[in-house]
């Protein structure tokens, strides 16, 4: 059987498995309020002004959602024995990883999506003019900036959603995993810039580096991205971001770096 | 310490050379174990070990706690790194190896059927579900989830998701640990059947079971092979009118005290 094949019998398997775990099906919905409640305590009335509600939300839920849809993935199996059950079977690490993360990915960015969708909806069915930050330069404002807001956040989901699966092939215990679940997040959300501002502070870096040293963080490099590409320059930047190159880079790093993690933890070859 | 044992068997030969001959009159063995060590630091669970187990025949090893049964079991399931000397499993199958763990467990949030089916599916071969799933005697409960399951019934889909994809060797690490009587012997008939398609390997503290289901029978001791040969040849050459004395006297005779290792190589 093709790699490919056998991976979406993972993959099927984890999709499943997330359908029937209530608490992730909690989870879900909770995701759903709580942006909801962002996009209604903002009272945005536009595509653009919704974008900038959003991004500080998204970059601290987002993680924490693809932790809690992922980060027990693996090591459950390992945890319970099965995992060295299904070693016997014909399929290589490279496939029940991918597998294990393609299922997860599965349930997550539907609900991700739906947050936005149901977000988006606000905008369109509030009637009147919303007072937003932004608004005078409505002239800008289209779905098609938020189009690639959303585009963006899925690709941060998939990111986060691979550190997560790292942390589940690497864990030796449920405990285990947790904490590395918990120190990462902590770690993504406030770590990684704290530690870039005080290295500016203490003169270690200086200002022209932290435009590429900010890329080296997720969040920073999707709250760049976002910027550049769904905000452009009506937004004055309070802090410098990375470029587009950068951005990606950090992301498509992190995303490959993770799964070669897991890949490399999973069992041994 | 592990220099001062002997491997020679009540008959003279030694205990090695006769786990290979006693089924090794087969021309193609299914499973041939050479020199294998397998190590956890200064820790020698696995000394030197050779054995072959031939195809449609039943071979249980069987030892005292810490003895290395489940380390060799898993070496041979290759997942655990052998330190020196070889395994060859068959090649040719699609699915070389099926292997039950000393303590199976599933998703609970499948049911018995649909765990199979994932299994079955990671063949990449069409495989009746139904049949394996009777073939144990969980014809009753497939559509029952597995965290409905007694310890019993977790074990026979246990044995069940070994079988599936016809392995030429199944590997199985204490399938009736912990089982009422009844349930022993079901699944001991059932290890019975497998031999029909396949070599069997099983680990067992249940002598009586193996008494009656073994064709061949290791006798481990302390990482090392003191006595191979059928359960019948073992009681005669010991003079004991039963396994369990007859494992006794060899286990005694080799290390003079019981045997004790930690839990995490021989559970």
């Amino acid at each position: 059987m093709s790699r490919a094949r056998t991976a979406l019998v993972v993959a099927q398997r984890e999709f499943t498995t997330l359908l029937r775990t209530p608490t992730i099906l909690v989870l879900a919905l909770g995701f759903v309020v709580v942006v909801g409640g962002f996009v209604l305590a903002a009272g945005t009335g536009g595509y653009l002004p919704l974008v900038l509600d959003l991004v500080a939300p998204m970059e601290i839920l987002v993680p924490l959602l693809a932790f809690a849809f992922g980060y027990r993935a693996i090591q459950s199996d390992a945890d319970r024995g099965e995992l060295e059950t299904i070693q016997t079977y014909p399929l290589s690490r490279l496939s029940f990883v991918g597998g294990v993360f393609l299922g997860r990915l599965a349930g997550l960015l539907p609900v991700v999506l739906v947050a936005l969708g149901l977000s988006a909806g606000a905008v369109v069915f509030t009637p009147g003019d919303a007072v937003s930050v932004v608004v005078r330069h409505g002239t800008v404002d289209a779905p098609v900036l938020f189009l690639r807001f959303v585009t963006l956040t899925v690709l941060f989901t998939a990111v986060a959603l691979a550190v997560a699966v790292a942390v589940s092939a690497a864990a030796r215990s449920g405990r285990e995993a947790l904490a590395i679940a918990v120190v990462l997040v902590i770690a993504l959300v406030l770590g990684f810039d704290a530690t870039i501002v005080a290295a500016l502070s203490g003169g270690l870096i200086g200002p022209d580096a932290l435009g590429t040293l900010t890329a080296l963080s997720p969040n920073s490099a999707y709250r760049g991205l976002v910027y550049t590409l769904a905000v452009g320059d009506v937004y004055t930047r309070s802090a410098p971001t990375p470029s587009l190159l950068a951005g990606t880079a950090g992301l498509t790093l992190w995303f490959v770096g993770a799964l070669g993690v897991a890949v490399a933890r999973v069992w041994r070859e | 310490m592990t220099d001062e044992r002997t491997e020679d068997t009540a008959d003279g030969t030694t205990a090695e050379s006769a786990a290979t001959d006693t089924v090794a009159d087969a021309a193609d063995p299914t499973l041939v174990v050479e020199d294998l060590v397998v190590a956890f630091g200064d820790l020698v669970a696995v000394d030197d070990v050779s054995f072959t187990v031939a195809p449609g025949t039943v071979t249980c090893l069987v030892g005292p706690n810490g003895s290395g049964k489940t380390t060799l079991i898993r070496a041979v399931a290759d997942l655990v790194g052998i330190d020196h000397g070889s395994v060859e499993r068959p090649e040719s199958a699609t699915r070389p190896v099926g292997y039950l763990p000393q303590a199976p467990a599933f998703r609970p949030q499948f049911t018995v059927a649909e765990t199979l089916q994932f299994y079955a599916d990671l063949t990449g071969e069409s495989v009746d579900v139904d049949a394996a799933v009777n073939r144990v005697g969980l014809g009753g409960v497939p559509d029952r989830r597995v965290d409905a399951l007694s310890g019993g019934m977790t074990r026979l889909l246990g044995i069940a998701q070994a079988t599936v994809g016809d392995p030429p060797l199944v590997l199985l690490d204490e399938p009736s640990s912990g089982l009422d009587p009844m349930m022993t012997r079901h699944v001991a008939d059932v290890i019975t059947d497998l031999a029909a398609d396949a070599a069997v390997l099983v680990t067992s503290h249940d002598l009586t079971a193996v008494e009656r289901i073994a064709d061949q029978v290791l006798v481990l001791d302390r990482g090392r092979i003191v006595a191979a040969d059928s359960p019948a040849k073992l009681q005669a050459s010991t003079g004991t009118d039963d396994l369990e004395s007859a494992m006794s006297e060899l286990v005694a005779s080799e290390s003079g005290q019981v045997a004790t290792r930690d839990a995490e190589v021989d559970g």
